[in-house]
């Protein structure tokens, strides 16, 4: 196996299992506010899913970044590309702007998520204003993503 | 497509025909009532004329009956639970019942449910009673236990002239000492060990009564832990069988009872009815405290869209005649409540809006706006004409085949709408399923082409973001404050009209031209609160850097192209892996599972997407263009009522 074809492989790994990583921090982090809230008023399970569920788009995010290289290297679902280093390299770092910014947007997203689990708790009718913050955070994951798959697209190959 | 124009409305009568107006109000639902109490007290001339107006003893004896009611359905709740379907918290299953039946039959219920609840409490309170005989036997049972093996009558355990006789536990490290300690300062005593567990031994003591005064230090210092069960006879483990006798009765006694009460879970459907009629009455025996009075005269103040007070000016003529009312408009500086307006295809989407507040009261209504973005911004992140299907198939199905509640069917029609939307877009950008079905994209497809996609995204932004300029202007130029709307609005959508025509080789000499003269006059009128000539060219010089938010905002919509790629490749990422597991009789199996429940994830997963960041680019990218919430939502005095639907002549 070249050293290219390794390198994208690398990236694959590397953008599902950062962004995967935060996501799961992030989810716990939310997860254990929202517990505390049900443990008080369990009618509030549908407005704490969604918030408890925001940190978790990083991860998905991750796994396309992950799923699109292994299917322009052909590795899922078509003929193996011979690639070279720089090529390997430029899908190693298409992966990095969501692995990284993944990772870590999904760690505050969580958290953010988690201060807004406890206001809808004492304000369940400001769902709309609860939302907002967690997802400001979400909008860098999403220019992270759109960052990768720009470079992904446009690598020379 | 607006805020409704709000009456503040007083209504006088005689306090003979009260009763009749406050029900009146309560099913039309039209007004909400003020606090007129506080008033009294603020205003002297106002408190020389009325007095506050109470009910409090028909309010508490209301209450009561409420209580009652509460109580019996409770208990039938607890102990009978009802099984609920996922859809019963979305369905309206209100029994239909006229006004006049509906008081006609509360007053068999008021009587019947006083029996309900009297046979209840007696059940209640036997059931407690025998819970706390079962939590005594219990508590025994567990101090009897270590002695079960202990053959000695448990009254025979005492101390006579002769001999003492004692039951207690030692610490298990501590029992050698004890014995040593025991041989020294008794010779004659007898030590038989019971039962031992982890931590102590349970004895038995026997000793002269003689050596009583030495071994006191003894038993003392080892721990010697006393039991004594002086009320019992007979031996531990006869005891033992008692308990668990008495323990059986005790559960039977109990299920008697439930069996007794069982044939009463009959009225709970009528007790919920009485129930929302005695909310109903205490609703407006409640309301009566907003009142103030005369000796024979009520007066009550309130909000009526304006559009309503012909109607209800009307009814109250018909029904209640010594009443009058006078209506006035709201004065300037004067906050009436919000209620919001709009026609059939964007008033579903009201709650977008009141999720992010509700508007102040001279504001803007921003529902209509948002409607298409809204739709359309879901269709775009979704863009898979296959999940559009299922989305307005679920949204159809819940609109036509269940009977809804009013919140729920505007929920169900925003799904509709959303699904019909993601229909359209998948079809023209996206595909079916992620591919499953291969039809191809009708304009073109973003994944192939995601640069094309991008501009498309942030062009929808910038008409968005134009959109919401314009509203601002037009409600700023209505207001009459047309300078506002020039230098704030005009200004900066030509300022942003000649950065965005740079980017085109035709149209770069006017935006040579335009760019800058927009810059000027920004730099000129955006400082103008400022005192002082300097201060107000900085200050118009540093409104300039506004731009990158101008620029954040419009690249924030590059999230559309984002979150529709999510979908897509997901899609077709399941249906990939699906294929591969195809060949054998149980990889098809694995395979169709695989599809359904791979399709059904992402599905979920990009309906909390797509609603998340569609509802986002509306509060924060379009509304921070001309919304101002902090407004108070408008709350009619209504009915109430949970389990009947009283229909109105």
């Amino acid at each position: 196996m070249e050293i290219g074809l390794g390198l994208g492989i690398l990236g694959a790994a590397v953008a599902t299992l950062l962004a995967g990583i935060g996501s799961a921090i992030g989810i716990g982090i939310a997860g254990q506010s929202s517990a505390g809230v049900i443990s008080e008023d369990p009618d509030k399970f549908g407005l704490t899913i969604v918030l408890t569920a925001l940190p978790g788009t990083q991860g998905i995010y991750g796994l396309i970044m992950g799923f699109l290289i292994l299917f322009r290297t052909g590795i899922m679902g078509g003929e193996i590309l011979a690639l070279t280093t720089p090529q390997g390299l430029g899908l190693l770092f298409a992966a990095l702007p969501i692995g990284f910014v993944g990772w870590y947007s999904a760690i505050y997203q969580g958290k953010a998520a988690a201060a807004s689990i406890q206001m809808i708790a004492k304000r369940p009718e400001e769902f709309g204003k609860a939302m907002i913050y967690p997802v400001m955070v979400e909008t860098y994951a999403v220019f992270a993503l759109l960052m990768s798959i720009m470079i992904f697209m446009f690598l020379p190959f | 497509m607006a805020i409704a124009k709000m009456k503040k409305v007083y209504l006088i009568g005689h306090q003979a025909e009260k009763d009749c107006t406050l029900g009146l109000l309560q099913r039309m639902a039209v007004m909400e009532v003020n606090d007129l109490q506080g008033k009294a007290a603020a205003d002297a001339a106002w408190a020389e004329l009325v007095e506050n107006d109470r009910e409090q003893e028909s309010l508490q004896e209301l209450e009561a009956r409420l209580a009652e009611v509460r109580f019996a359905l409770d208990f039938l709740n607890r102990h009978y639970p009802q099984k609920k379907s996922m859809l019963s918290s979305l369905e309206d299953n209100r029994m239909l019942l006229a006004l006049d039946d509906f008081n006609a039959r509360a007053a068999d219920w008021g009587r019947e449910t006083q029996e309900v609840y009297r046979e209840l409490r007696r059940a209640d309170e036997k059931l407690m009673s025998l819970r706390n005989e079962e939590t005594r036997l219990q508590n025994l049972r567990t101090l009897l236990q270590p002695w079960e093996k202990l053959d000695v009558p448990l009254e025979e355990v005492r101390t006579t002239a002769q001999v003492c006789l004692e039951l207690g536990m030692l610490p298990n490290d501590e029992l050698a000492a004890f014995r040593t300690a025991l041989s020294a300062a008794a010779a004659e005593g007898f030590l038989a060990e019971v039962h031992a567990d982890r931590e102590e031994t349970y004895l038995l003591l026997a000793y002269a009564a003689s050596s009583k005064e030495g071994l006191k230090e003894a038993l003392k210092q080892f721990g010697f832990n006393r039991q004594d069960f002086v009320s019992l006879r007979d031996t531990a483990a006869e005891n033992l069988a008692r308990i668990e006798e008495e323990l059986r009765q005790a559960v039977a006694q109990r299920q008697a009872v439930l069996e007794e009460t069982k044939k009463l879970v009959a009225c709970r459907e009528q007790l919920n009815c009485y129930g929302d009629y005695l909310v109903m009455e205490r609703d407006k025996k409640q309301l009566v405290n907003n009142l103030t009075r005369t000796e024979n005269a009520f007066v009550m103040e309130g909000w009526v869209r304006e559009k309503d007070l012909p109607l209800l000016e009307q009814k109250l003529a018909a029904d209640c005649n010594t009443v009058v009312s006078l209506a006035r408009e709201p004065e300037d500086d004067e906050a009436f409540p919000v209620a919001l307006e709009n026609p059939p295809f964007a008033a579903p989407f009201e709650f977008i809006t009141t999720l992010y507040g509700t508007p102040k009261p001279r504001g803007i209504d921003p529902t209509f706006a948002l409607t298409p973005f809204f739709v359309a911004f879901f269709g775009i992140c979704m863009s898979d004409a296959g999940y559009g299907l299922v989305i307005a198939a679920l949204g159809a199905w819940m609109l036509w085949k269940v009977k809804l509640g009013a919140f729920a069917r505007r929920i169900f029609k925003v799904v509709l709408a959303c699904g019909i939307s993601t229909v359209i877009f998948g079809s023209l950008i996206g595909g079916w399923f992620g591919g499953l079905i291969p039809l191809a994209p009708l304009f073109f497809d973003a994944l192939a082409d995601p640069m094309r996609m991008l501009i498309y995204a942030l062009a929808i932004g910038i008409f968005q973001i134009f959109v919401g300029m314009g509203i601002m202007f037009y409600h700023k130029a209505s207001k009459g404050k047309w300078l506002d709307a020039i230098y704030d609005e005009l200004f900066w959508a030509l300022f942003l009209t000649g950065l965005i025509l740079f980017a085109f080789p035709q149209t770069a000499g006017l935006a040579r031209v335009l760019a800058p003269g927009a810059a000027v006059g920004l730099v000129f009128t955006q400082g103008r609160t400022q005192k002082g000539i300097v201060k107000k060219f900085i200050s118009g010089l540093f409104s300039l850097y506004n731009v990158t938010g101008y620029l954040g905002d419009i690249l924030s919509y590059s999230r559309l192209l984002a979150l529709g790629l999510a979908t897509s490749v997901i899609a077709m990422s399941v249906n990939m892996l699906s294929k591969m597991l195809g060949g054998t009789v149980i990889g098809a199996i694995v395979m169709v599972i695989m599809l359904v429940g791979g399709h059904l994830f992402n599905l979920v997963i990009n309906i909390l997407g797509a609603y998340v960041h569609s509802s986002r680019l509306q509060y924060l990218e379009f509304f921070n263009r001309f919304f101002e919430s902090g407004g108070r939502s408008f709350k009619p005095f209504k009915l109430n009522t949970n389990h009947v639907n009283v229909t109105l002549d």
